[in-house]
């Protein structure tokens, strides 16, 4: 019987995927992302017939374990626009240290001031890696990984939407800087942005995307090491 | 065809995420064993000892449906209800304050740092033209001596 759950559970999610993913390209705005859209309907589909979680994990589970080699496969963008990242390496690493630890010290400094519980702090600082480092981070340190997706989720949402309004605040007109900040503050939703902009900024966030995640998966644990 | 190479691709692509899980049990290091696999991948192709091409179209299949593969994860937050809560909201702030001031401050340090590596690339190159310049000097005096 579980075979059966799992199947309807996988085909559900890719079917309503791959739908809300044409309907994207044919609406390209931020709303309409098909990671959103996808998990707002798979969530009322579940509520509305009472399925549990762990019936719809049943097949759920296969489709997240692909995020194990998909992380892994980042690095082959990473192996193609290795001799770019040399030109600016300067640059670009201290902008993703930069990035990684105000990250971190800005969302657990808000949230101390907060008074909020310190799972839920845990659950908040890899907030800015990419959904699957940081669910995995998450579990490394004690938080609660889906719970940390949501906040990524949000992270790259803010800097798709209102990542332009801080460029024009700052004045940035360099690709590399623009590229820099947003994959490293809104990884993937906010990469996906710089399409905008033009091709460097894209490959500079997606790389930055990248890089910070292996910077934040090996920052995080030790910040919480030293100061939790 | 280009079905079977995906698969086998990302059969390859799992054997270095393995390679992480196990690095990870043995080592305990506190690193996601994702990020191990791909940093071995990344010394792999760096290295040549595996051609880009055993890896591209499985790569390219995986990072297009990776959104795909974390809807589930995030499925989880009905077993959340409490992000709508008072603290809740308080979290959620947090991350967009937090996000918003890493973009802007990263964002324009960067820019400043972008200026000085390439001034300082800049300087190094007048510098090598001089030399060079220098070089053509004493090959001309070595003529004419």
């Amino acid at each position: 019987m579980w075979i059966v759950r799992a199947s309807v559970s996988i085909i559900s999610t890719v079917c309503v995927f791959l739908l809300m993913r044409k309907l994207y390209s044919k609406y390209p705005t931020p709303l309409l992302m098909p990671i959103l859209t996808s998990t707002i309907i798979i969530i009322a589909g579940l509520l509305l017939l009472n399925i549990p979680f762990d019936v719809y994990m049943e097949g759920g589970r296969y489709l997240q374990h692909l995020l194990g080699p998909g992380v892994g496969a980042l690095a082959y963008p990473l192996y193609n626009q290795w001799q770019m990242v040399l030109k600016y390496k300067y640059t670009i690493l201290s902008g993703i240290v930069i990035a990684m630890v105000s990250g971190i010290i800005s969302v657990y400094t808000l949230l101390v001031v907060f008074k909020i519980d310190k799972e839920y702090i845990l659950t908040a600082l890899p907030k800015s890696m990419t959904t699957p480092v940081a669910m995995n981070v998450s579990e490394t340190i004690g938080g609660i990984p889906p719970l940390t997706a949501v906040l990524v989720l949000i992270a790259g949402f803010t800097g798709a939407l209102l990542g332009p309004l801080m460029y024009s605040l700052g004045r940035i007109h360099s690709p590399i800087s623009r590229g820099v900040a947003m994959g490293s503050a809104s990884h993937g939703v906010g990469t996906a942005k710089l399409v905008d902009y033009g091709e460097l900024d894209l490959s500079v966030g997606s790389l930055s995307m990248g890089l910070s995640a292996v910077v934040g998966a090996i920052l995080c644990p030790i910040f919480v090491y030293i100061f939790m | 065809m280009k079905v079977i190479r995906i698969i086998l691709q990302v059969m390859l692509l799992y054997v270095f995420y393995y390679i992480g899980v196990f690095v990870v049990e043995m080592t305990h290091l506190p690193l996601p064993a994702s990020i191990i696999g791909l940093v071995l991948l990344f010394i792999c192709l760096y290295f040549k000892w595996i051609k880009v091409d055993y890896v591209k179209d499985g790569a390219n299949f995986l990072i297009g449906f990776m959104t795909l593969f974390f809807i589930p994860p995030i499925i989880g937050i009905i077993d959340y209800p409490e992000l709508l809560s008072v603290s809740g909201s308080l979290l959620v702030a947090s991350v967009i304050i937090s996000t918003l001031f890493v973009l802007f401050t990263t964002s324009l340090i960067c820019q400043w740092i972008e200026k000085k590596e390439l001034a300082m690339k800049e300087k190094k190159e007048l510098a090598m033209e001089k030399e060079g310049e220098r070089d053509v000097d004493r090959t001309s005096e070595c003529i004419h001596h």
